[in-house]
């Protein structure tokens, strides 16, 4: 027998994460009120932006800031987000970086690039960078095969 | 996807070099997804290199179910033992029914050795596959005996059925970006290579293809009897402004460069019109230029085959009809 691990990808739009091509992915539960969550969520053919939305912790378990599909939502952190060509990155009041997401764009497809280093509620670390991928280290990472309800729980694809 | 859903599929080999150019691995998907239907399986392209997710997405844009991924900094350049240990141990693990590859240069090396080390029949050079709907067999037609038959070649006993397709034999689905797949990384163990070791690799400057961009063709055979004759052809594809082409024979008697070769181990043309001169017709040659538009023969012998497929035959001596042939389009143009 030969393990292998394996996602939903599609021909025009995926995430890099756990160094394996997905179409989205959840980290975490967005269903809940406060605890930690991201969500890379699926990218309907026709559209070319990612899709992200967190809420996002320091390591002290402190809540910092909500994304809401890329817009900023509670933000007791202070947190501050610079567009630029191919993505964007969300600063920290501190001057850090907590999360930068890039597009490639590639002939005929695109591939969304996290880099981040996150903790949960509880301050466990549950994503970090690693190469040009984000890996998922605390708990479950869940892909999608297609978009998630808005506010709708994750079922496990 | 359980291991049981990655079982007994057809498996199709992804050459992504050149990949803008090098159609043949979208070319066998195309044709994998027919077979699949028939056999109620998946189509599986394996991708072995370095950051290929673009490959990946490409070849499900093109209709293959699932992509097989093995990613490794040895894998990145084409070495055909390490291929041959990670495909060899993958198709061990998931028995597939079917393999395609690319009569390419890398595939005419890589298959052999693979068919070997998985105990399997191979055949190469195959310019068609159908299912035996009877058996479900893979009838693998390929040309024999110097290409004087046709032969249709069944791997009835061991899998999986192995075979090599000639670029351009099969037409590749148009790009789907709606598709949808599945991405699977087994394990890989990669050994190092210790009989061979990439020093440097550089990528060899691609030039524009006129011999497959032309609309007009002409091909000179054998039957033309000496390399002065072949040197008049060239005169004239440049009255037709056309290019010219060549077979077997010729490019082995040094009449041309072997990069004017047509047929099964050259290339495949596709002009609206090619004039094929001194050329029997061997099954070898015409694999290559069957999708041409409108033929025109040329052969002394009316019993030739390639007046078969002509449509257009004129039985004459090619070293008294190409000089009236150029004088006349001289005259006109």
């Amino acid at each position: 027998m030969i393990a292998f691990r394996e996602s939903p990808i599609s021909a025009h739009h995926n995430y890099f994460v756990n160094g394996m091509l997905a179409q989205g992915f959840v980290v975490g539960d967005p269903s809940s009120n406060d605890s930690f969550f991201l969500l890379a969520d699926v990218v309907p053919h026709g559209e070319i932006r990612p899709r992200i939305s967190a809420r996002l912790m320091d390591e002290e378990a402190h809540l910092l800031l909500e994304l809401k599909a890329n817009r900023i939502g509670r933000n007791p952190g202070k947190c501050s987000i610079e567009p630029f060509l191919d993505g964007y990155r969300v600063w920290r009041s501190s001057g850090n970086v907590l999360i930068e997401v890039r597009t490639r764009v590639f002939a005929n497809g695109y591939l969304t690039l996290i880099e981040a280093r996150l903790f949960d509620e509880h301050g466990h670390l549950r994503v970090e960078p690693k190469d040009e991928s984000i890996w998922v280290c605390g708990g479950e990472c869940r892909f999608l095969a297609a978009p998630l309800p808005e506010g709708g729980s994750t079922k496990r694809e | 996807m359980d291991k049981g859903s990655l079982l007994h599929g057809v498996w199709v080999f992804g050459d992504y070099r050149n990949y803008f150019q090098n159609r043949v691995t979208l070319q066998l998907i195309a044709k994998g997804r027919g077979l699949a239907e028939t056999l109620r399986t998946r189509v599986t392209v394996l991708l072995l290199g370095e950051a290929v997710h673009q490959y990946a997405m490409e070849y499900i844009a093109h209709g293959a179910d699932v992509v097989m991924v093995a990613e490794h900094p040895d894998l990145k350049c084409y070495q055909v033992e390490s291929y041959t240990n990670v495909v060899a141990r993958w198709a061990e693990a998931f028995k597939p029914n079917i393999l395609l590859g690319g009569a390419t240069s890398f595939g005419r090396e890589f298959f052999p050795r693979l068919a070997k080390r998985l105990r399997t029949g191979l055949s190469a050079d195959c310019v068609n596959l159908a299912v035996d709907p009877d058996t479900g067999l893979l009838l693998q037609t390929t040309p024999a005996f110097g290409g004087n038959l046709l032969a249709e070649v069944v791997t009835s006993q061991h899998r999986p059925q192995m075979a090599t397709i000639h670029p351009c034999v099969f037409k590749e689905l148009p790009h789907n970006a709606g598709a949808v797949g599945r991405v699977v990384y087994p394990e890989i163990e990669v050994k190092a290579n210790t009989r061979v070791r990439v020093l440097r690799s550089r990528r060899q400057q691609v030039q524009r293809d006129n011999l497959q961009d032309a609309e007009i063709v002409i091909v000179g055979g054998r039957g033309l009897g000496s390399k002065n004759q072949f040197k008049l052809l060239f005169e004239l594809a440049e009255l037709l402004e056309g290019e010219v082409g060549a077979t077997r024979p010729v490019v082995l008697a040094g009449w041309a460069d072997e990069e004017r070769l047509l047929g099964q181990t050259g290339k495949t043309v596709k002009p609206k019109v090619l004039i094929s001169i001194g050329t029997s017709g061997a099954l070898q040659y015409t694999t290559g230029i069957k999708e041409a538009e409108t033929i025109i023969a040329i052969n002394r012998d009316p019993q030739a085959p390639i007046f078969k497929m002509a449509d257009l035959g004129l039985v004459g001596e090619s070293s008294a009809v190409l000089p009236l042939l150029l004088e006349t389009l001289r005259n006109r143009i």
